[in-house]
């Protein structure tokens, strides 16, 4: 698969390292974490290589394209407006949690609305670009800020400070069952697969998706998995790891590097992770405009020849997700979060099913031809 | 057209400046006075139990002009810790900036009286309060602590710093507790938390740190002397270097170990029946003598650096069991290898722990008799 592919499966699991997945995996620790993120890693292994699969049948097609192909009408309106408020809704958490991160820790001064404002302003340029630009974007900001990001995960793994009895402790909570609500959000992660829906339109050329591209996937995953859930509690025990808000940002902020420009990493961490946040919106935003393309033809609003359509929905974004990060606080944010997750966890595998009539529809338009 | 739409692209641009809110929410560096340390005591008023003092360090121009620490102190008391602060924020011009303190003290007093989770509470709910600062007891209290400056301390960098922080001074007596580290030990039933003390030396121009406390039950302190938190320290893995003392067999030399390693084990038997293993690694060479030494005789050396850092260690578990202390661990290790379901609860563990025989292994070698024999 070309590299572009594990941009965006990367950045959704990278990114939600600082949203509510940790927060909400540690607060099962002792009612089925750990085994319901050994059963999401199966499983969402699966979900990536069903859906890479299915997508480099058709390549250069997106979902909407295929499904306006071999769908009526009547099914086809519905389920891409589900998806665009889908998508909306999965760069709106990123969003407005990483506004109540900058403002908890970066500028307790600055009116929340003005954060999240700037934020949603460099996103929105971002939107309206061309898919394969959104690509290249992807691309340079993870050259810079990745390596990074893993330099500080390294150094926390290898931190002296880091107590390795209470890891083994809550690794030994693997017998019990599953607990739901830590599956589906420990599922989003690998949920990042779901944007090739559009970006499958930029792979062109026919991908190869075999059984070294499953296991690269199923061990990043892996380390992904064990730094957004084990070296939190490496650095702050098992016993009312729920009191942390932010696990993966007090973490950060127990790391000390003696020598570096600055002691204290957690603002470092901050700063990468405000480039990582950004592409995560980014992407999702890019994708949730595009569905809107294929239902309504925007070029059609003009103003005096001046074509003001196509900044419609940025502009129905910008005002739902500011009215959002004043109304929400951080437990509803978090409820509505493990929520969402929940959902996701559904329609995502019943996606499945609209491939396998989607198939089965071209390979008949085929045959006829 | 082309020439209408380009003019209304830039027009949209420059629009984009008036969410720019230029320096409003901005506050200047001179606006913002850093704190250094704060300490926490407590005070004689029954109602106002908290007395907060806070040192800040005073903004000069230039280093040049003025090498010497130049420091500000506030003090306030206050029935929460927020509410002195709030009132502290009346004392000064400044907005008080905590992003920068690296250090909490507590008064002995306050940790007597067993308020170490309210204190504990807001230290971990402010934001901008590190979690790498380190956490200290003050005795006899905080305020003596803070507002002493000994001699030869720079501007910008308290020397009390020097003696966590890992960059000055090594010494093996001394405990580094970080506020996150100290939470997981309050937090945690296997790992008791364990404060540095600083007192103010006898001729009050230096600190000294070399004693422990440790919080029984994560209440009451119990205090280690110099000689337990060296072995504690030894035995925890927070040094490198330590010096050990062997008087045997007519030998009165100082080991200097420059490498050790400690393992702990935690073995439990049918009917709950516990021991604890300790198994030391020691390399060193000697520092000092009261007799000639013989480097052939190196081996013979080690035997008796083993039986004397033996029976440190053992005397030292000793106390730990008898008070039923465990800063080192071993409860956190016994969790760590059982299986929730069948581990013995914490009352057990504790009774188990107090009865548990201990096994101590050392092994010893000594490399060299320092540059004489």
């Amino acid at each position: 698969m070309s590299r572009y592919f594990y941009y965006f499966v990367l950045i959704n699991m990278v990114a939600n390292i600082i949203a509510s997945v940790p927060s909400i995996l540690l607060r099962h620790y002792n009612e089925g974490s750990v085994s319901a993120m050994v059963l999401a890693t199966i499983t969402g292994t699966l979900i990536i290589t069903v859906y890479a699969k299915f997508f480099i049948q058709f390549p250069g097609m997106t979902l909407p394209d295929l499904l306006k192909k071999t769908t009526a009408k009547w099914f086809y309106v519905p389920l891409i407006l589900i998806m665009t408020v889908v998508w909306f809704i999965a760069g709106m958490i990123t969003l407005i949690t990483f506004t109540f991160l900058l403002i908890r820790y970066l500028t307790p001064e600055m009116p929340i609305i003005l954060i999240s404002l700037s934020i949603i302003l460099s996103v929105i340029l971002g939107c309206l670009i061309k898919t394969d630009r959104v690509l290249y974007t992807v691309e340079i900001i993870m050259l810079i800020t990745f390596p990074l990001i893993i330099y500080i995960f390294f150094k926390a793994s290898t931190d002296a400070n880091i107590n390795w009895n209470f890891i083994k402790e809550a690794t030994l909570f693997i017998n019990q069952m599953p607990n739901l609500e830590s599956f589906t959000s420990s599922f989003y992660l690998f949920l990042g697969v779901g944007n090739l829906f559009i970006f499958n339109r930029f792979f062109n050329i026919k991908q190869k998706f075999g059984w070294k591209q499953i296991i690269s996937i199923f061990f990043i995953t892996i380390l992904t998995l064990f730094t957004t859930y084990f070296i939190p509690i490496g650095f702050h025990g098992t016993s009312e790891i729920e009191s942390l808000v932010y696990p993966w940002l007090q973490t950060s902020d127990s790391l000390r590097m003696k020598y570096s420009l600055i002691e204290r990493v957690l603002f470092v961490f901050l700063l990468f992770y405000l480039c990582i946040a950004f592409l995560s919106i980014l992407i999702h935003w890019h994708v949730a405009v595009e569905y809107l393309k294929y239902l309504f033809t925007f070029e059609k609003i003009k103003v005096k020849d001046v074509n003001i359509g196509i900044l419609i929905p940025p502009a129905i974004f910008t005002v739902i997700s500011t009215y959002f990060v004043q109304a929400l606080n951080e437990s509803q944010l978090f409820r509505f979060s493990s929520i969402f997750y929940m959902i996701l966890a559904g329609f995502f595998p019943c996606m499945i099913l609209v491939f396998f009539y989607i198939k089965r529809r071209m390979k008949y338009a085929e045959n006829t031809k | 057209m082309q020439k209408i739409q380009s003019k209304l692209k830039l027009l949209f641009i420059f629009s984009i400046l008036f969410f720019l809110s230029g320096c409003e929410e901005f506050k200047d560096v001179d606006k913002d006075v850093f704190v250094s340390m704060i300490g926490i005591d407590l005070s004689e008023d029954k109602d106002k139990p908290y007395k907060v003092i806070l040192k800040l360090f005073v903004p000069t121009s230039s280093f040049k002009q003025n090498p010497e620490a130049n420091y500000t102190y506030l003090v306030e008391k206050g029935e929460t810790l927020s509410e002195a602060i709030r009132m502290l924020e009346t004392h000064i011009d400044k907005e008080l900036d905590f992003g920068h303190m690296k250090l909490i003290v507590i008064g002995e007093e306050l940790i007597n009286n067993n308020k170490t989770k309210e204190i504990l509470d807001f230290l971990l709910r402010r934001p901008d309060i590190q979690l790498i600062s380190w956490i200290t007891v003050g005795r006899p209290n905080a305020e003596e602590i803070v507002k002493m400056v000994p001699a030869g301390e720079t501007a910008a960098y308290p020397s009390l710093y020097n003696y966590f922080d890992g960059n000055g001074t090594e010494s093996p007596y001394i405990v580094t507790t970080f506020l996150f580290d100290f939470r997981r030990r309050m937090m945690d039933n296997g790992l008791d938390p364990i404060l540095p003390i600083v007192q103010v030396s006898e001729n009050k121009t230096t600190f000294t740190v070399n004693k422990s406390f440790v919080l029984k039950d994560k209440k009451t302190p119990f205090e280690l002397d110099s000689l337990s938190t060296l072995v504690f320290n030894t035995l925890s893995m927070n040094v490198q270097m330590a010096d050990i003392e062997v008087n045997e067999e007519n030998e009165l030399f100082v080991a200097r170990l420059d490498k050790i390693k400690a393992k702990n084990k935690v073995k439990v038997q049918k009917d709950n029946q516990v021991s604890l293993e300790i198994d030391a690694k020691l390399v060193g060479y000697i520092a000092e003598s009261e007799n000639a030494l013989n480097m052939r005789d190196l081996p013979k050396y080690s035997q008796l650096l083993e039986k004397e850092a033996k029976d440190k260690i053992t005397k030292f578990m000793k106390l730990l069991q008898s008070e039923g202390i465990d800063p080192i661990g071993f409860g956190l290790k016994y969790k760590a290898q059982t299986i929730h379901h069948k581990r013995m609860s914490t009352e057990k563990w504790k009774e188990a722990y107090k009865n548990a025989d201990v096994k101590v292994k050392v092994s010893a070698s000594l490399k060299s008799t320092g540059s004489i024999q």
